[in-house]
């Protein structure tokens, strides 16, 4: 019996199919006249309180600020969403009539470049990518249009590491590890070098006695049974003495379990990343958190794109100096946490202080890296491509480096 | 032959989830007309939005192909997902290892998936006749190594240079991808192979002697051993067969969709695959509209993520919606025809 | 008090099983139902119990109509049934068995469940603690334990669809008492069976159905070759076993077997003559059973010392034996004869020992045709076994006996025949020794033991305590032999 009904159905099928071709051409041909229409696809939950809310809170108050609209589409990775690849999501908000797609995901590398392939004339940003580095290892001069943007995050996790250091009463400091990458190992190293400074030139103390240990999960954040879980890591650092854990994962879970076991009456601290809120999980066991404002970087892309002016260009931007916290200008922030001690909290300024006005760059010689061999003769100073691809962690650092 | 109530049936079978859907929109606020306007639109809306939602299709076909192999043999195989990543697991091995023409990599990588999907469904086979040991346990743990090991290659021996990342491998040369047609993302040699295989298999086990055997091994295996059928070796073949086609599904998800080796490579579509066949009610021709709204609804429930904001997990409640509503009603359904025995399993 | 049915029609597709029936059975009554397999017995006490809804047709009880759309409605309305093996809880206790499906009231606690199992053991002398989980029971005190829940839930009117097939001997006669003793307190026994003596003995009326038609209503007692010219058109020749000189040379020989569990004194010694029939008798559990299933080398026995033509079998399993001929036919064919969903086609397939990939459809299709021809199966090549009456059951399981066994043991081979085609059946039994088989069955029936064994072994409490031949066997010598009197 049930061929005569399978022969019916698909004939239906095919009728709604006929029927509804006519729409897709409709939607393509938006007007330039309409409001701006921005796609962001995000790797994680959009209220993440970490990377992923950080790119939609960035992209909403620059869409907010040109009065235009944003197609939002969150937890694009194989695993929230294995039916969905960003080649799919791009081609669909094209569809809608985006004028700038922003991939804010490091695992979304492929993706996109395949994307911008098959679409070589749409305004695109990958978020944290080097494609459109002319001088970077992976240039992509065959897409016009796919620019880059990322914050020196560097020096926000130097005033991470510094905060961790000068807060810490065993000198043990354990950093939270997504994956490891280029942009991993380069991140953790910056708080290295800061908690490093901190200990021995500012608390004075001997650099021996500071344990800079780190460990990875295997992804940016969670995935049961793929990853290793971050809650547990972040207990076993606590267990094993760590008395301040810096995150360097998507999510919070550094300062969430920081948060309970400080109101279990331990004097342990933690500091989150990316998002400007997330030290609100546990406030008084945040030293603070180092984040990134794609606000105004987003602003001027959109700008960009409305007048013509888009181009595959690369931008690693830095805080601006004047004041991190500058939400209309700085790229990269550090926000202080109630668990920061006044005394810890001014020799932070000072810290930061020194950064931007160049008399400090922790980022010269001599440096090693963690087998010894020399990655900056004395008096050296690094360049932003040996930053950048960071081949290996520094001598003192422990915890493997890929 | 179609009986009066057979057809009140399918309109109810119909009717009952689409308005426990509709009223799912009104509940979070989406215009239901809307949704529905965007189902079909969102997955079959263009034809590259067709070709999207079959490439989606083309996994289900073949998980629940494998799983009408086992369920035929009174089997729950649970160990689907395990059987899809080892699958995956040893066509990307031959992708990254064999470099050769397009032709001559895609069969190896066929056989290499076919074979990976049966070592992997023959352990739960074996686990359930030598050891004793109940295949849905046996399953789940060898889902769990099969995960464990797919993470360990990608972070360990197969990790792209200087990266310890659980994202995935390097993308495997263009030569192990599955070719497509232009604008389309979908391969029609996957969908091909995965009608192919449904084809083969419900040839197998309605036409064959060994489907024969297999089925009755599976609806009374005391009968069946009566029959001088050896059903430990009829148990053990379901799970060799199963895996093969569930590793095939694996070789699509690698070489046609994802063109690397991802750890969430099976993507859960073993364990919807299951619900699938139990829609179907184990009959073959029902499985390709049925997975094909599943998998209409997987992209349209991306569509109304993008469109109408709204969650990206309602798609897998409407599924379930779906899948409740039509387990209630065969249930209901089976207590009316107790009563009246009819000869209707005929024709299956 | 009366129920009356009018004119009943229940159709299968194209198979008319009752054909407009219409009948009143007194209160007090014992009605039996007589009939070839396939009339349409157990279809008609399926309408009335409420397993199948009638296609047209209505019944009354009292003058007052029923609504008879499910078996608990049937219940409520004062009908119920009672299958040959009842459907129970076999982890329940016997008084949660009658809670089970009860109606959720005050009348029907566990408390008043239990007094009232207690009552109804003490007026028709069962003995069921009331707490001891059903699978300790026997079928025959299930049975007793599913009539007193009937009663309990107000059944008035009682059917028996073939009752004593799967009880002993004295079971029978308690079974017996039981309904007697039911019918003088006033209520109508609706009794299904082939066995025409017990007709005989227990009904008061018996009505005779053919092809779904009432062919009569009999007082009784009444001569049996009226009920049988009723139920059959053709004229039965009675067939015995010719005299058994002609047996051939030692087929199966069993020395020191060793048989597991129930099966007491180990040692066996028996041989078997190519083209004999041996009957084995005892009561149910007697060890009958265990010696045919550890002959066919079955799975759950262990054998030694078992020679096929001089041959050391002992080792091998069922599967292997099958290769040398042997052939074993189970009594409970739903649960071990038969692959229930599929069809006699694919039964055929099954059996038949083609070995290529695809299976030639047709050819077995030929064959089912055949089958169904030869042992006039009432269904169709695509008819699968929950759609044939029990008896069609039977006859396909007996059909699908390779052609030329060379050991074939059964269990109850013609258990819900008519007697037509068990006559039939043993016919085709027969001829197969002539060609050299060698039988050897179970049956709980005097008669056919007596008319067609060359030899029987008695067997008491797991021990054969007596091998008789043929002519030495007497109903009564039997009957004394089971109860383990020599
Ligand atoms: N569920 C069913 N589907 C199709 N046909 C059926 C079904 N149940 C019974 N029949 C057919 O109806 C007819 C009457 O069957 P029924 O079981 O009433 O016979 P019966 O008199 O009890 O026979 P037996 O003595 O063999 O038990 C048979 O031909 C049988 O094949
Ligand atoms: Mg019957």
């Amino acid at each position: 019996m049930q061929w005569k009904h399978l022969v019916i159905f698909f004939s239906l099928l095919l009728f709604v199919v006929g029927c509804s071709d006519n729409d897709e051409t409709e939607s393509v041909s938006s007007e330039a006249s309409e409001p701006f229409k921005l796609g962001l696809i995000l790797v994680g939950p959009r209220d993440d309180n970490g990377w992923s809310q950080a790119h939609f809170e960035g992209a909403s108050h620059a869409i907010e600020k040109v009065g235009g609209e944003m197609i939002v589409v969150d937890k694009v990775n194989p695993a929230d969403s294995p039916n969905i690849t960003v080649p799919q999501v791009v081609d669909d908000m094209i569809g809608q009539g985006a004028q700038l797609i922003i991939a804010t995901s490091d695992d979304m590398k492929d993706g996109i470049l395949e994307a911008a392939a098959a679409h070589p004339d749409v305004p695109m940003i990958h978020a944290s990518g080097d494609s459109a580095w002319t001088d970077g290892k992976a240039y992509h001069s065959e897409l016009p249009m796919l620019a880059n943007i990322m914050g020196k995050m560097e020096y926000g996790k130097m005033i991470a590491g510094c905060a961790a250091a000068l807060q810490s009463d065993t000198g043990r400091i354990s950093y939270l590890g997504p994956l490891i990458n280029d942009e991993t190992r380069r991140l953790v190293s910056s708080t290295y070098l800061g908690a490093k400074h901190c200990w021995t030139e500012v608390a004075g103390k001997s650099a021996s006695d500071l344990k800079f240990n780190v460990n990875w999960i295997g992804f940016w954040f969670n995935i049961p049974g793929v990853t290793l879980d971050p809650t547990v890591v972040a207990n076993e650092f606590f267990a094993s003495g760590t008395d301040v854990i810096v995150s360097g994962i998507d999510t919070t879970e550094a300062i969430v379990e920081a948060g309970k076991r400080a109101s279990a009456g331990e004097t342990v601290w933690a500091v989150p990343y990316d998002y400007e809120g997330s030290c609100s999980e546990a406030p008084s066991a945040c030293l603070g958190v180092p984040y990134f404002n794609w606000g105004p970087s987003y602003l001027d892309a959109i700008e960009s794109v409305s007048n013509g002016s888009f181009k595959a260009t690369f931008q690693w931007l830095g805080p601006d100096w004047k004041d991190i916290n500058d939400h209309d200008t700085s790229m990269i922030g550090f926000l202080k946490g109630d668990g920061l001690t006044s005394e810890n909290s001014k020799e932070l300024d000072k810290f930061t202080k020194a950064l931007g006005d160049g008399s400090l760059n922790l980022w010269t010689g001599p440096l090693n890296y963690q087998d010894g061999s020399s990655f900056l003769g004395e008096g050296e100073s690094a360049t932003d491509l040996q930053i950048w691809y960071m081949p290996s962690l520094l001598e003192g650092m422990d915890g493997p480096a890929e | 032959m179609f009986v009066r109530n057979d057809l009140l049936f399918l309109g109810l079978g119909i009717l009952v989830p689409v308005c426990a859907s509709m009223l799912v929109f009104l509940f979070v606020d989406a215009p239901p007309l809307r949704a529905t306007e965007l189902f079909f639109e969102g997955a079959f809306g263009s034809s590259q939005r067709m070709g999207d939602t079959l490439m989606i299709w083309v996994p289900l076909l073949l998980a629940s192909s494998a799983l009408i192999i086992t369920f035929s043999a009174g089997m729950w195989n649970i160990g689907i997902e395990g059987q899809i990543i080892a699958g995956a697991v040893a066509a990307s091995f031959v992708a990254r290892e064999f470099e050769a023409s397009t032709p001559v990599v895609l069969t190896a990588m066929i056989v290499a998936g076919l074979i990976g999907g049966m070592i992997w469904g023959g352990l739960a086979g074996l686990l359930r006749v030598r050891g004793g040991v109940n295949e849905i346990f046996g399953g789940l743990g060898l889902n769990f190594v099969a995960t464990g090991l797919v993470v360990y290659l990608i972070m360990g021996p197969w990790s792209r240079r200087g990266i310890a990342s659980t994202g995935g491998t390097e993308p495997f040369r263009p030569q192990a991808w599955f070719p497509t047609l232009d604008g389309l993302r979908v391969s029609p040699l996957s969908v091909l192979l995965a009608i192919g295989v449904l084809i083969l298999v419900l040839w197998f086990l309605s036409r064959t002697s060994y489907g024969l055997r297999l089925r009755a091994t599976g609806k009374n295996p005391l009968a069946a051993s009566r029959f001088g059928i050896r059903t430990d070796a009829y148990l053990l073949l379901s799970f060799l067969l199963a895996g093969g086609v569930a590793g095939l599904a694996g070789v699509t998800q690698a070489a046609a969709v994802y063109h690397r080796l991802v750890p969430s490579i099976s993507g859960g579509y073993g364990f919807l695959a299951i619900l699938i066949v139990l829609l179907a009610g184990f009959r073959g021709q029902w499985i390709l509209p049925i997975a094909l709204f599943f998998a209409a609804v997987s992209m349209a429930s991306f569509q109304w993520q993008l469109q109408l904001g709204l969650h990206s997990s309602l798609g897998g409640v409407i599924q379930g919606i779906l899948v409740l509503s039509v387990l209630l009603l065969s249930g209901y359904r089976a207590i009316s025809y107790m009563r009246k025995p009819i000869s209707e399993e005929g024709d299956a | 008090m009366s129920l009356q049915l009018r004119s009943i029609t229940k159709t299968f597709g194209p198979i008319v099983a009752n054909d407009s029936l219409s009948l009143t059975i007194e209160s007090g009554e014992i009605h039996g139902l007589l009939g070839e397999n396939g009339a349409g017995k157990s279809t008609l006490a399926k309408v009335l119990s409420g397993f199948v809804s009638p296609d047209s047709g209505t019944v009354e009880l009292d003058d007052e109509q029923l609504k008879l759309s499910s078996p608990s409605a049937a219940v409520s309305s004062g009908i119920g049934i009672l299958h040959q093996e009842p459907l129970v809880f076999l982890d329940f206790s016997a008084v949660d068995n009658m809670l089970v499906g009860s109606p959720r009231d005050g009348n029907h606690t566990k408390d008043l469940a239990e007094e009232h199992l207690l009552k109804i053991c003490e007026q028709f002398n069962f003995s069921i603690d009331p707490l001891i989980p059903v699978q300790k029971l026997s079928v025959g005190e299930r049975q007793q334990l599913e009539i007193a829940r009937l009663l309990w839930l107000g059944a008035r009117v009682l059917i028996l669809d073939e009752p004593t097939t799967a009880i002993s001997g004295s079971q029978r006669e308690n079974l017996f008492q039981t309904i007697r003793s039911l019918a003088e307190a006033g209520m109508s026994v609706i009794f299904v069976s082939h066995k025409l003596e017990e007709i005989q003995e227990i009904c008061s009326r018996v009505t005779v159905l053919r092809q779904g038609r009432i062919m009569g209503t009999k007082h009784l007692p009444c001569p049996t070759s009226d009920l049988i010219d009723l139920m059959f058109d053709r004229e039965l020749e009675p067939q015995g076993r010719k005299s058994s000189d002609s047996l051939g040379s030692i087929c199966l020989e069993l020395c020191g077997q060793k048989v597991t569990t129930h099966f007491e004194s180990g040692k066996v010694d028996m041989t078997f003559r190519t083209g004999e029939i041996v009957g084995l008798a005892g009561l149910e559990g007697a060890g009958q059973r265990d010696l045919l299933r550890s002959i066919a080398g079955l799975d759950d026995t262990v054998t030694e010392g078992v020679f096929f033509r001089s041959r050391d079998i002992g080792d091998d399993s069922y599967i292997h034996r099958m290769q040398y001929g042997f052939h074993y036919l189970p009594a409970d064919r739903g649960r071990e004869g038969l692959v229930d969903g599929l069809t006699i086609t694919e039964h055929v397939a099954l059996a038949s020992p083609q070995r290529s990939i695809a299976t030639d459809w047709k050819l077995s299709r030929e064959e089912s045709k055949k089958i169904i021809d030869k042992f006039s199966i009432k269904g169709t090549p695509e008819s699968v076994p929950a759609s044939l009456s029990g008896g069609n059951q039977q006859r396909l399981l007996l059909g699908l006996i390779p052609d030329n066994p060379t050991v074939l043991l059964m269990e109850h081979p013609t258990r819900g025949l008519d007697i037509e085609s068990a006559a039939w059946v043993w016919k085709y039994l027969m001829s197969l020794t002539e060609e050299g088989t060698t039988i050897l069955f179970s049956s709980s029936d005097f008669d056919e033991l007596m008319t067609y064994c060359d030899r029987i072994f008695v067997f008491f409490e797991g021990a054969i305590i007596q091998e008789l031949a043929s002519v030495e066997a007497t109903t009564e010598r039997l009957g004394s032999l089971l109860g383990g009197v020599k």
